[in-house]
């Protein structure tokens, strides 16, 4: 190899590489959503990790004394106190135990659902989604499906579920209005 | 910043200055050598301290200081109105040159302009909740140009945040806690010498096993190995109780920490005797006054904002509310006017009381001027005073110039309320023609330092504040059982109302076993006693209030939460909640009677919203719900149980609500189950298709009223 095409070889990787990151990511946000696979009061649902701020579990929860069923109590997530709400009573099917794992929902005031069982953390092409919400029990709060291994599920809309504790606790004017 | 040489002047001089300020304010109220002398040795004290950093306005104005009060050193009356004066501009004098120290005060000197937009700012920034959201303190306003001829600064408008400034004894509370927390750390140094120690007993132990072979060796190490568990067991003991105090410290540490960033309220009087004591003065007016409750500590945010508030109310009071002499004298009043300030816990609120003496708010010409602008009918029935009182607060009237002028409270008021809805609080107002006016504002307190006793029940912890408990009483268990039966206990030669805690921390859901209460911890508030049972008591803790978050609605017993060491929130209890739950559950918090039990009631209704908001009052109100989301699915569930009622809405997709209803009243077994229709639709003609199909009530959704519906419930489903 000649000198000259040594340099040449050389410029030519040199934009490849440049390249690579100019270019746009493809297919990355947009066409994909990450999901977690949760059960609730025994069912299985999923949610839109981007929609949560943060999943934990096994964080002390102190029941709080008050009219709200669904209130679980009010946890400590560095310094803030923050209510936690039953996910499964939310959607109208609670049961008695008391769920080991939160998802801090995105947005304020600070707000945590709780639910039973994490079963995974998927990621699947936004194609598979079925956009439309289904008309059963609980529609309030679930908006599409998606066909995960082991069966389709309903995704928990986590904008959605605030906006029904913002009903619940009088957060907003429209609390008895019908839709 | 090491090199800066005022470091600590500035501090002194702060100090000395807070000192002088409330001294020539007393000395104006109450003359006497004693406190001359004390003036005199700030005095001295700042001038050579201003001297030794080469502040020379400062120390020429401290010495101009002690020349007024040299002569009166010996002089037990009163100082000529002059030299009090001279004084009091002396001080302002002093202030402003300590205030321009400060490099705060230096930058808003500089962008004037900026440091009022910012004020305006934070002024009206939301009074967020939490130590972090909260918006940086107000830049002090700067200080006018000062005009030439005059050498002295315009005095700085006093300072409007009152800075959480630590006390000595703070700070040595907190190094107190510290030491001691330091000093439960000492088994633990200790108990790592003995682990050393059991290590090599258990390596000699493994030594003895391995090479051990005859039936003595075998016993040897028997009894090495008993031995080594019961040291093991020991250290083991001796590491909990070690944790456990140590954790306790922390956490007062913890509360002491918090504390220091709380002002002690006592910090604004100084400001408002002095606003009182110059209104007073122009008015040619003689007015005493008393600052009651500063020992409270709270935000300093809210703190400023009352302050800012206070100020108006408080020159109100001597401009307006307290008469001339003549007034006072034709009064029959002591020629001398009071103002008196108050501050007191209420709950998670702070009240500020403004009290006068004087001549009450005129009544008669608010009502005029209400009447000549059509907010009252004129010659219709007598306006309460309260209405009236509302009228000034509320009515958009008080900013009207003539009643400003007639009522004359209309500025001081106005900032009053703005305060108050900007924090979410309250202003209130009590007067009487001739006999004085107090306003009274009560702010909702985002952090608030407290001692609290911490008392456990059936699990839970909690926290109750100290300054609400009376006595605590041990029960023996017939006792406790006695005063659970009853609802009552004796104490002190009276029967007090007694409340498991247990059942007010898990209403409407099963309380976990326990022990039962053990301690019964007499709680007062509002001059009612309640006697609330706990299981035990678990010490006493500093702790800091916080509220309870937007979106977690609780029972009236929960006053707030506070943080334990792990960062978990712990409930702390309100004693008016406390008073108010016993009361609601009558006859104290006597068992209810098991015979009321009652059947569940069906809810019908296609919203989610509508099904759990009707489910959290029904349940709250004791009963059990069932949920249906559509007609159809109301039908199944009311064949395949008894019910006590149906809950149901009208518009739902496939059975509509009057189907569902003359399904049922169709239905002979379920006929006899009355049912209510619940919806939006209002009209009288939806409301007789309800009744022709069978509904026995229709509550309309606009006018939504929980008691209302619960009226009905209790109408239709007996106990």
């Amino acid at each position: 190899m000649s000198p000259t095409e040594v340099t040449d070889r050389l410029a030519e990787l040199r934009a490849d590489f440049d390249r690579s990151f100019a270019e746009p990511a493809r297919r990355h946000d947009a066409e994909h959503a990450e999901l977690l696979a949760v059960h609730a009061g025994g069912r299985p649902y999923a949610l839109r990790l981007a929609q949560a701020a943060g999943v934990h579990s096994d964080r002390p929860v102190t029941p709080l004394p008050g009219p709200q069923p669904a209130l679980l109590g009010v946890a400590g997530f560095s310094g803030a106190i923050v209510p936690v709400y039953d996910l499964a009573a939310l959607l109208g099917h609670p049961v008695p135990e008391r769920p080991r794992w939160l998802v801090l929902a995105a947005g304020s005031p600070p707000l945590a659902l709780a639910f039973h069982e994490l079963d995974g953390h998927v990621r699947v092409s936004a194609a598979v989604i079925v956009g439309e919400p289904d008309g059963h029990d609980g529609r309030d709060v679930l908006r599409g499906m998606v066909p995960l291994p082991g069966g389709t599920r309903p995704i928990v809309d986590l904008p959605a579920a605030r906006a029904v504790v913002h009903r619940l606790t009088g957060h907003t004017q429209d609390a008895f209005e019908e839709r | 910043m090491s090199q800066d040489p005022l470091r600590y002047f500035r501090v002194e001089a702060r100090e000395l200055v807070d000192q002088i300020s409330a001294g020539v304010l007393d000395l104006d109220q109450q003359p006497g050598t004693e406190l001359v002398a004390r003036l005199l040795r700030f005095a001295h004290t700042l001038k050579g301290a201003a001297r030794v950093v080469r502040q020379q306005d400062i120390a020429d104005r401290a010495h101009q200081f002690e020349e007024v009060l040299v002569p009166h050193r010996t002089d037990e009356g009163p100082l000529p109105a002059d030299e009090m004066r001279e004084l009091l501009r002396l001080n302002d004098e002093i202030e402003a040159y300590v205030a321009r120290l400060e490099p705060a005060a230096a930058a808003a000197q500089v962008a004037a302009a900026e440091a009022a937009a910012a004020t305006a700012v934070a002024a009206s920034d939301p009074p967020e909740l939490g130590p972090e959201s909260k918006p940086e303190p107000k830049p002090e306003p700067p200080p006018a140009p000062k005009p030439a001829q005059n050498p002295a600064p315009k005095p700085v408008a006093k300072k409007e945040e009152p800075a959480a400034r630590a006390t000595t004894t703070d700070v040595d509370d907190l190094l107190d806690a510290v030491g001691e927390a330091h000093a439960r750390f000492a088994p633990l140094r200790t108990g790592s010498t003995a682990l050393d120690r059991l290590h090599r007993s258990a390596e000699s132990l493994a030594y003895q096993l391995r090479v051990g072979r005859t039936p003595g060796q075998a016993e040897a190490a028997r009894s090495a190995a008993v031995r080594l568990a019961g040291e093991l067991g020991m250290l083991g003991r001796r590491l909990t109780d070690t944790v456990e105090q140590v954790e306790r410290e922390l956490d007062e540490v913890r509360g002491r920490a918090e504390r220091l960033r709380l002002v002690a309220a006592s910090s604004i009087f100084t400001a408002l005797h002095r606003a009182v004591r110059d209104a007073a003065d122009a008015q040619g007016k003689r007015i005493r006054f008393e600052g009651r409750g500063g020992d409270l500590r709270m935000d300093p945010q809210v703190l400023a904002l009352a302050n800012g508030a206070l100020l108006h109310v408080v020159r109100n009071a001597v401009v307006h509310g307290i008469e001339d002499d003549e007034g006072r004298a034709a009064a029959g009043k002591p020629a001398e006017g009071h103002v008196v300030v108050e501050i007191q816990r209420r709950g998670r609120y702070a009240a500020f009381l403004c009290t006068d003496d004087g001549r009450g708010f005129d009544l008669a010409a608010v009502r005029r001027t209400a009447e000549a602008r059509g907010l009252l009918m004129p010659g219709g029935t007598e306006p309460d005073q309260q209405t009236l009182v509302d009228l000034v607060l509320r009515g958009g009237i008080s900013t009207s110039p003539t009643v400003t002028e007639v009522a004359g409270r209309g500025i001081g008021l106005d900032v009053a309320r703005d305060v108050a809805d900007q924090l979410g609080g309250d202003v209130g107002v009590r007067t009487e023609a001739g006999g004085g006016t107090t306003i009274e504002l009560v702010l909702p307190l985002a952090l608030l330092s407290l001692h609290g006793l911490v008392v456990e029940a059936a699990g839970t912890v909690a926290t109750v504040p100290l300054d609400s408990v009376r006595t605590c009483v041990r029960l023996l268990p017939e006792q406790a059982t006695a005063a659970a039966v009853t609802g009552k206990m004796a104490h002190d030669g009276e029967a007090v109302p007694f409340l498991p805690l247990a059942r007010a921390l898990y209403a409407g859901t099963t309380v976990p076993e326990g022990g039962g209460p053990g301690v019964a911890v007499i709680v007062e508030a509002d001059g009612e006693s309640v006697a609330v049972g706990v299981d035990r008591l678990a010490g006493t803790s500093t702790l800091v209030l916080r509220p309870l978050p937007a979106l977690a609605p609780a029972a009236a017993v929960i006053g707030g939460v506070s943080m334990d060491l792990d960062g978990n929130p712990r409930l702390v209890l309100d004693a008016q909640g406390l008073v108010a739950e016993t009361a609601r559950l009558g006859h104290g918090g006597a068992a209810p009677l098991e015979a009321a039990r009652r059947l569940p009631i069906l809810v019908v209704d296609d919203s989610l919203t509508t099904r759990m908001l009707e489910r959290s009052i029904l349940e709250s109100a004791g009963y059990e719900v069932d949920l249906a989301a559509s007609g159809e699915e109301g039908l199944e569930k009311a064949r395949a149980r008894q019910y006590g009622l149906y809950l149901t809405d009208i518009d739902m997709p496939g059975i509509d609500g009057f189907t569902f209803v003359a399904e049922t009243r169709a239905d002979p077994e379920l006929a006899g189950v009355p049912a209510i229709l619940v919806s939006s639709r209002a009209s009288a003609e939806d409301r007789a298709r309800g009744a022709a199909a069978g509904a026995s009530a229709y509550v309309v959704k606009g006018e939504f009223n929980q008691e209302e519906l619960l009226a009905h419930i209790r109408r239709l489903v007996p106990s």
